[in-house]
């Protein structure tokens, strides 16, 4: 276990402010936290999390062990039943649900109830009226494009389909692509068709969908892929984009070769690391399809969690609520930090283009709701069919016929349980 | 029958031979050299699409000392600490196993035998659940100890395969000759027997040493994280949540790879005697 006790007196940034909020009861023993934020700038974010949360209570020994983060989505079912900490990350909405169902998880609807800021997102943290962990960031999602194609080329960010539509055609004209996408993995597609179905068909029927309450041969979802199609046919993707990771087909967009991307906020860093400046990219909300359809967002949200198995459950407890709280929001998610978007309301919003319109988007211009992402809304299996039939009919859109038949099947299959 | 020495063959042949083989060698290294060049690439290459062009600067240096500041040093002190005590704990285990295999007649020898190589049949990926259950039972879930004890159990059958066969063929008479002497059985072993088994010891420490340290299946089902796990499960802990680090992974493969290339190579001699042995009476 990695003990941070020995790590030299922490701090200087904010610990005034910390140290200055109530320190709530004393806390013994031991805080055993399992996280699997390991990149570099998030790790260092834990870190000084745990180190913050130990300074603030004198006799509690915080252990942190940081997980490669790919690795701990298949080693968290064995932590949490063979060897449970105290505290753990995980995701929001039907991600947590096998471990909520399997008890594995505990219920903090209590710490809820003495937290604030926190409206927005607690719906993904909710199920079945009870609250089983806190968020503790998230990030939008929207269309990152070159700017300086767009000004080339004399376009404006579209605000509805048909403007979509008239920019994909000039920008065909100049002989590029519109969209970069990389679906070996799948997800990317999930990306598109969150967004088609919520611009075209709403968010409750979106969510209604990925409850099983919809038949996937519904016209209405049949209307999500014909508007789909519509791009598809135009030629606005790139070729071959079921070769490529996401990260893969950032290079078409970092030439010139595609001018926009559907991508999650993650996407800055690497083009400005490929060298691209705030002047040749910039991002806009995904524009309006159907009429009268309250604009709603992708914005996968990160979460704490404590084990049903855990020892020190007290100490967990405050721990969940020093993490939300707005000052620890606000500072976690600076952009040298997190560089996400802080989940309580009252938190500020780190200076960055990208950031403020992101959090401005969310909180002012997403009324019909906040989704989580295809593979967290939809259950694992029907989200794993789901996004190969998404890819399927990117690459052969004449299947869409069979693609339909067969999710319809397997959503009342899986469902049925 | 046997192929004609291409010395023997027509001049064409040779030319062409000799022509072909750089470029299969080329062909057969290319990913490896794929690895070795991204591991001198920087981070922005891979978002240009910059795979095989010229790098735009070379940042060897920077991500080699990046990957032995980060935790790769733990990781492969790990390997080390599995894999070494794994080949002791094997090599010693079966030279007894072998000795008493080949040496001793009596009822059951066969059967014994036969259970350790039937060991050998099983596909090790069908135990994963029941060894897990097991090192959790056993308080050895996500500590060196416990991987390094399934190895052994694991390794011991081949190697008592390797060993019994190798002691069946040392010349009997020499054992008899010191049971005549009234040498006690141990000394025998320690003695007269060890000391001939030298080149089987020292080509399967080597196999071994191979096979364990480039163990992957293991090393994420009993381990977890930076304390326990060897370097293989370590090297993706480069890639961060959104993002694959190929340049540091590429970097950090090359030094994973690094100690068993120069075992290979120090004792290669009894690298191939360990696969060829007994191959020919």
């Amino acid at each position: 276990m990695r003990s941070i006790l020995t790590a030299l007196a922490a701090t200087t940034i904010l610990s005034g402010a910390a140290l200055a909020e109530a320190h709530g009861p004393d806390l013994t023993g031991t805080l055993r936290i399992v996280s699997d934020m390991s990149n570099p700038a998030p790790r260092a974010v834990m870190e000084d999390l745990a180190e913050r949360f130990e300074e603030m209570h004198p006799d509690l020994d915080v252990e942190l062990q940081v997980i490669d983060r790919e690795a701990w989505k298949t080693q968290i079912r064995n932590t949490l039943s063979a060897n449970p900490p105290d505290v753990v990350n995980w995701y929001a909405a039907n991600r947590m649900m096998p471990y909520v169902n399997a008890a594995l998880f505990e219920d903090v609807s209590d710490v809820w109830e003495e937290i604030e800021g926190l409206d927005s997102v607690k719906g993904a943290l909710t199920i079945d009226g009870a609250q089983y962990g806190v968020p503790y960031t998230y990030y939008q999602w929207g269309v990152y494009y070159r700017q300086d194609i767009f000004e080339e080329l004399g376009l404006e960010e579209p605000e509805t389909w048909e403007q979509e539509i008239a920019n994909c055609q000039v920008i065909l004209d100049s002989g590029r692509k519109c969209y970069t996408i990389g679906t070996k993995f799948l997800w990317t597609a999930g990306g598109w068709f969150d967004y088609l179905n919520m611009r075209t068909n709403g968010f409750d029927f979106h969510m209604a969908l990925a409850r099983g309450e919809i038949p996937w041969t519904d016209d209405r979802v049949r209307q999500t892929f014909a508007n789909w199609r519509e791009l598809i046919d135009m030629g606005a993707y790139i070729d071959n984009h079921q070769n490529y990771s996401w990260q893969e087909a950032l290079p078409f967009m970092v030439n010139g070769e595609a001018t926009s991307y559907l991508m999650g906020n993650f996407a800055v860093a690497p083009m400005r690391d490929a060298g691209l400046t705030d002047d040749q990219i910039d991002f806009y909300q995904f524009p309006a399809i159907g009429e009268d359809i309250p604009m709603a967002e992708d914005a996968p949200t990160d979460t704490f969690h404590i084990p049903a198995g855990a020892e020190n459950k007290e100490a967990a407890r405050e721990f969940l609520k020093f993490v939300v709280s707005a000052d620890v929001q606000t500072d976690i998610n600076r952009g040298d930090a997190l560089g996400q978007l802080p989940v309580n309301a009252q938190s500020e919003v780190d200076e960055d283009k990208f950031l403020e319109q992101g959090f401005a988007m969310l909180s002012q211009n997403s009324p019909g709701g906040v989704a989580q992402f295809f593979d967290r809304d939809f259950p694992a299996e029907m989200a794993a069919l789901g996004m190969e039939g998404l890819q399927e009919f990117m690459v052969y859109p004449d299947n869409l016929e069979d693609i339909l038949q067969r999710l319809e099947q397997a959503r009342q299959r899986i469902y049925a349980n | 029958m046997f192929p004609t020495p291409i010395q023997k063959r027509s001049p064409a042949a040779q030319i062409a031979y000799q022509s072909m083989l750089p470029l299969a060698l080329l062909l057969w290294l290319l990913p490896l050299l794929a690895v070795m060049a991204f591991s001198a690439r920087p981070d922005a290459d891979f978002t240009t699409g910059n795979y095989w062009g010229w790098p735009s600067s070379f940042e060897g240096v920077a991500n080699y000392t990046l990957v032995f500041t980060s935790e790769m040093p733990r990781y492969l002190l790990n390997s080390f600490l599995i894999t070494i005590p794994t080949v002791i704990g094997t090599i010693a285990l079966s030279c007894m196993t072998g000795f008493a295999l080949g040496i001793y007649r009596f009822r059951g020898n066969i059967l014994i035998f036969f259970m350790f190589i039937a060991g050998n049949f099983v596909p090790f990926q069908i135990l994963m659940v029941p060894v897990r259950d097991l090192t959790i039972d056993l308080n050895l879930y996500d500590t060196r100890a416990g991987l390094i004890l399934f190895h052994i159990a694991f390794q011991t059958g081949f190697c008592t395969l390797f060993m019994r066969n190798f002691i069946r063929q040392l010349p009997f008479p020499l054992i008899e000759a010191a049971r005549v002497e009234g040498v006690a059985e141990w000394r025998i072993f320690v003695y007269v027997v060890l000391p001939l088994m030298k080149p089987a010891i020292a080509a399967l420490s080597v196999l071994v040493f191979t096979f364990i340290w480039n163990d992957y299946f293991w090393a994420i089902v009993l381990t977890q994280g930076p304390d326990t796990q060897p370097v293989t499960a370590g090297i993706t802990s480069f890639n961060s949540q959104f993002r694959a680090a190929y340049h540091l992974m590429s970097a950090g493969s090359i030094v994973a790879a690094l100690p068993p290339v120069a075992m290979f190579f120090l004792m290669q001699r009894h690298f191939i005697a360990g696969l060829t042995l007994g191959a020919v009476k």
